[in-house]
């Protein structure tokens, strides 16, 4: 089968392997794993670079819009463990099979890889904050000494009845 | 002009490396800061000559300079030292028959001040300017083909493709005599130049030697990664660079903690001692029967120096190595966390005095100060993480090991077991865990290889034994996940407890950023790229190919999926830590707001006499 065919033959099993029911028009959880597979498929060989910039593109939006990265790695293996089950269903040849299987083992491994940088990353900001966060909590700390200082003389003056 | 010593503040370094493919490193190269030479040379020439003529002429050009440096100007002497060399290597390859045709191309650099270099090249090695982050080439390779496209004979676009692209027209040792290019160039402050034999641009992208170049790490450090980019790029040739760096027109950040701040910081090493003990580091567990002064010394005067000459070099490897050490130790005499952190607690909070200390005295200092100590610090709880991490592995294998003992016993004593309790083929260690370590990756997933014939079992192991077999010597970790994929793709009863374990196993101790995190997916990528080719190999029938193939992916995913599972583990506590430090923030605004609100009534019952939360409004005799 070409790659054009293999890829066409995959895309049929998009309503079994994805939730489109739940989800009506809006893409169904894992869809942007299962485009991947697609476009490697379509390409038929290594392409990681292409497939980790698009794969990066489409993970950044789900994790924009609330999505944890535990959820995005949990769709992206339940789409894996259904395509399994549907592939062996849907191809007689063994051949076939083993090119889809192979495939899907690639975009497995690059949403790990994805997944993974942008937990990296946001440690990486998250820890930077921190610091930031920890470097306003010691000027703050100045600030109130100075301010309970303040305070504590205006109140003595104000005892004393000095003006 | 005559050749002076060279000028203070131009950092400089050289690496060179034989590369991935040759076996003798036929380059050469000069890096003498006190004559401000440095020099590049690529030699060739069959039956070894090639690192003879280069040699040969790097001895020579340096014996040139050293003796006629205070005869000559800049330009003649460079000039004249390469014709030395030249002569030399035709003299000695014109003496001997197996040495013919032996020659060897130059680059080379002569300091004339801090802000003046003069350049002379012969051949195809090369100079580049990094200025402002963009790299210029300040050689023209002297090829028969770069030639023929200066006369009009040739367009760019041929050249490219022209089969004699690599024949050099010039290279010192053809000739008695050879024509030498000088450029003279104007250095501003911070700009980089790069020398390099072709094994460097012949592997790598102009634009990824300039982000190197342009990284701002110290030249040692842009050296070696050069040579790393041309050996990730096939390292099919010697490569040798040699980075310059113009003095910078004001110290940076980092160069301020290099030396002001590393002196400051261990100037007050007895006040952070005292800090410390005035904590209450002498009375921690950790110290407990050792002398105040010998445990000060042992843990506190251990860390002041690690965070010295960690700031010294802008690394973080010396309170790294002293966190583990501190660490390790404590756990294997069986010390608990508690005193661990109390410690690492006092040493943090004293650091911070200290460097608090510094800010009063030198605000910019100490401001950077801040930055560098507390990225000290959080390297030494990286260190720390780390440790739990490997200690948390061990009790899991040891409580699973237990755990099944304690099962075998409990079997042995009942004669008949019953059916219902028996799973098929599970090992009791997917029994015990029933709760998942990695949130996401559930037991209850289907079992990949449930019933999968012998047939198709032996297939995983012949596809898993060739690819092993073919996995370079040194790649331990490839080596390691393929034997964690047939680990899980053989086990008979489920791949949980096997996947989670196998993935423990290969995560070990990592840092969480891209240094620790891309080598272990790289080894996945790599593992899944040799079984998807090693299991075309093994004679079996096609359906038995295509189920073992199925059951090495679908091990592969479960790998995969747990390894990043303890990638995201790895990376919660940051965001965690962050939520804390924000609310704390948070907190401290309120309380300053407060203060502020209250600073500004008494201010103006201060101006006004009155006091205007009283009702009445007359002067204020109210008691505070």
């Amino acid at each position: 089968m070409s790659d054009r065919d293999m890829s066409a033959a995959v895309q049929v099993l998009r309503d079994e392997v994805l939730d489109t029911v739940e989800h009506g028009d809006r893409d169904p959880p894992g869809a942007e794993v299962f485009d991947a597979l697609l476009r490697a498929l379509s390409i038929g060989g290594e392409s990681v670079p292409g497939l980790d910039l698009t794969l990066h593109e489409s993970v950044a939006r789900r994790l924009a819009w609330g999505d944890s990265e535990e959820v995005v790695l949990q769709d992206a293996e339940l789409m894996f463990d259904r395509l399994l089950v549907a592939v062996d269903r849907a191809f007689r040849d063994p051949a076939d099979r083993m090119v889809v299987v192979e495939a899907a083992t690639q975009v497995a491994v690059t949403v790990a890889r994805v997944v993974s940088l942008a937990a990296v990353s946001r440690a990486a900001r998250d820890r930077a904050d921190r610091l930031r966060e920890e470097m306003s909590q010691r000027q703050l700390h100045e600030v109130l000494e100075k301010q309970k200082a303040t305070i504590a003389r205006l109140e003595a003056d104000l005892k004393s009845g000095f003006r | 002009m005559s050749a002076s010593t060279p000028p203070p503040g131009i950092r400089v370094a050289g690496d060179t490396n034989v590369g991935s493919v040759r076996t003798t490193n036929e380059d050469s190269m000069i890096v003498d800061p006190l004559r401000g030479l440095y020099v590049v040379l690529d030699g060739m020439g069959g039956a070894n000559a090639g690192d003879i003529a280069s040699q040969m002429a790097r001895d020579a050009i340096a014996e040139f300079v050293m003796h006629r440096r205070s005869t000559m100007t800049h330009r003649q002497l460079l000039e004249g030292a390469i014709q030395a060399g030249s002569a030399t290597v035709f003299a000695a390859a014109q003496a001997k028959r197996e040495r013919h045709g032996m020659g060897t191309t130059c680059v080379a650099c002569m300091m004339i001040d801090p802000a003046r270099a003069l350049i002379a090249h012969v051949g195809d090695s090369r100079a580049y300017l990094l200025r402002g982050g963009r790299l210029q080439l300040l050689t023209r390779d002297h090829t028969i083909v770069e030639e023929l496209v200066d006369r009009g004979l040739l367009s760019p676009d041929e050249a490219e493709r022209h089969p004699y692209k690599n024949v050099l027209s010039r290279n010192l040792g053809a000739r008695a005599e050879t024509r030498v290019d000088l450029v003279e160039l104007e250095l501003k402050p911070g700009d980089r130049l790069l020398l390099c034999s072709d094994g460097l641009y012949g592997y790598a992208s102009a634009e990824a030697i300039q982000y190197i170049l342009g990284s701002g790490d110290a030249p040692d450090h842009v050296a070696r990664d050069l040579i790393e980019l041309a050996l990730r790029g096939g390292g099919g040739d010697n490569v040798t660079t040699i980075v310059l760096e113009a003095p910078q027109a004001v110290p940076s950040g980092t160069q301020m903690v290099r030396t002001n701040g590393a002196v400051a910081w261990w100037q007050r090493r007895q006040r952070f001692l005292h800090v410390a003990k005035d904590r209450g580091l002498t009375k921690n567990p950790i110290v407990r029967g050792l002398d105040p002064s010998e445990a000060l010394d042992l843990v506190g005067l251990s860390l002041c120096q690690a965070i010295f000459h960690d700031l010294e070099k802008s690394t973080g490897v010396n309170v790294w190595t002293f966190a583990q050490t501190l660490a390790g130790g404590w756990f294997e005499r069986g010390g608990d966390w508690a005193s661990l952190r109390g410690m690492m607690d006092i040493l943090g909070t004293s650091s911070r005095v200290v460097v608090d200390e510094i800010r009063m005295i030198d605000p910019q200092l100490g401001f950077l100060l801040d930055i560098a100590v507390s990225r000290a610090l959080v390297v030494a709880e990286l260190a720390l993480g780390g440790l739990l991490a490997e200690r948390l592995r061990q009790v899991d294998t040891d409580l699973i090991q237990l755990h099944s003992a304690q099962q075998e016993t409990i079997d042995g004593t009942i004669e008949a077991p019953d059916e219902s309790d028996t799973e098929v083929g599970g090992p009791t260690a997917d029994k015990f865990i029933d709760r998942p370590t990695i949130p996401f990756l559930h037991p209850d997933r289907a079992i990949t290889n449930s019933g999968e014939s012998n047939e198709v079992i032996t297939a995983i192991e012949k596809t898993l034994t060739i690819a092993r077999a073919r996995t370079s010597p040194r790649a331990e970790l490839v080596k390691q996940v393929l034997s964690a994929l047939e680990a899980i793709a053989t086990d008979g009863g489920g791949n949980f407890a096997t996947s989670v374990l196998a993935a423990r196993d290969l995560y070990g101790i990592r840092t969480v950023d891209d240094n620790g995190i891309m080598p272990l997916f790289d080894a996945l990528d790599q593992a899944r790229i040799l079984t998807a080719s090693s299991v075309h190999q093994i004679q079996v029938p096609e359906l038995v190919r295509a189920r073992a193939l199925r059951a090495i992916s679908a091990a592969h995913q479960r790998l995969v999926g747990a390894a990043t599972g303890l990638v995201l583990e790895a990376a919660a506590p940051f965001t965690d830590k962050l939520r804390e430090a924000q609310a704390k923030t948070s907190e401290l605004r309120d309380q300053v707001a407060k203060a502020e609100k209250r600073r500004a009534e008494l201010e103006r019952k201060f101006a006004t006499g009155v006091d205007p939360s009283l009702p009445w409004g007359s002067r204020g005799t109210t008691e505070w």
